[in-house]
């Protein structure tokens, strides 16, 4: 115990050298001290990212009023008498690259999907004896009528091609998010 | 610390919570509203932003009421 309590003057000894020290009378600044984030800055800190963060989400609610969608072409897909009813018919649109499907439901309605499964991309394919589009990777199933997911691992439903029948031509007008 | 600074450091640490609950709140409503906007739906980027600004003008007040309280310790 003694020797602890000696221990203890030495240190205190130390530490008093070290405030008493000439260099330090000419610089008290303590960096720990210095560098120390207090509870009142943390709130203002935090108050700031609360505004920052409310602009970035009105910036971002209003990016769809201002940047319009692109005019989207008209396509021909296909004759209307070349598809039957449970038949289906694959096309690109707006571009090369986007795969779509055309499916003639059981009552006659003509609807068309991108072909791009909203799960990790993989073509989707028309199952007639499912009556539902279907992705062969992952066993996903969509509604044909719908396009809506309701087996597999999708959770988002395909796009849909909005469609305009012009005598017994079928046109691509537009994607329907 | 007398019993004046006690609660007034109890009520800041209360509030930084409560302003800490509301940003990620807010950084919830943000991760939606580009979710959102990804799948081209409109309306929730709208809804998700006045449910930010609501929860930044809770915040605001709640630092404004820190302040004032500040002031009355330090009178």
């Amino acid at each position: 115990m003694p020797e602890e309590k000696n221990k203890e003057q030495d240190e205190c000894f130390e530490c008093k050298k070290k405030k008493d020290a000439r260099w330090r009378q000419d610089f008290p600044v303590e960096w720990e001290s210095d560098n120390y984030v207090t509870r009142r800055e943390m709130v203002k800190f935090l108050a700031l990212g609360s505004l920052t963060i409310a602009g970035a989400n009105a910036v971002l609610a209003g990016i769809p009023h201002i940047v319009k969608a692109a005019e989207l072409p008209r396509t021909r897909v296909a004759l209307a008498s070349s598809i039957p009813v449970g038949g289906s018919k694959l096309f690109s649109y707006p571009t090369e690259e986007d795969p779509c499907i055309l499916v003639r439901q059981a009552n006659g309605d003509l609807v068309a999907y991108s072909q791009v499964c909203t799960h990790l991309s993989c073509a989707v394919v028309h199952d007639e004896k499912e009556n539902a589009l279907f992705c062969p990777c992952h066993h996903g199933y969509f509604t044909v009528d719908e396009g809506r997911p309701y087996a597999g691992p999708p959770t988002r439903p395909l796009p849909r091609i909005k469609l305009e029948q012009q005598g017994n031509e079928i046109f691509a007008i537009g994607v329907e998010a | 610390m007398d019993n004046r600074q006690a609660q007034g450091t109890t009520l800041f640490t209360a509030l930084l919570v409560l302003i800490g609950i509301g940003v990620v709140v807010q950084l919830w409503l943000l991760a939606a509203s580009v979710d959102a906007l990804m799948r081209h739906q409109q309306k929730i980027p709208l809804y998700a932003a006045l449910g930010s600004a609501a929860v930044f003008v809770i915040n605001g007040l709640l630092v404004l009421y820190v302040i004032n309280f500040d002031r009355k310790i330090k009178q």
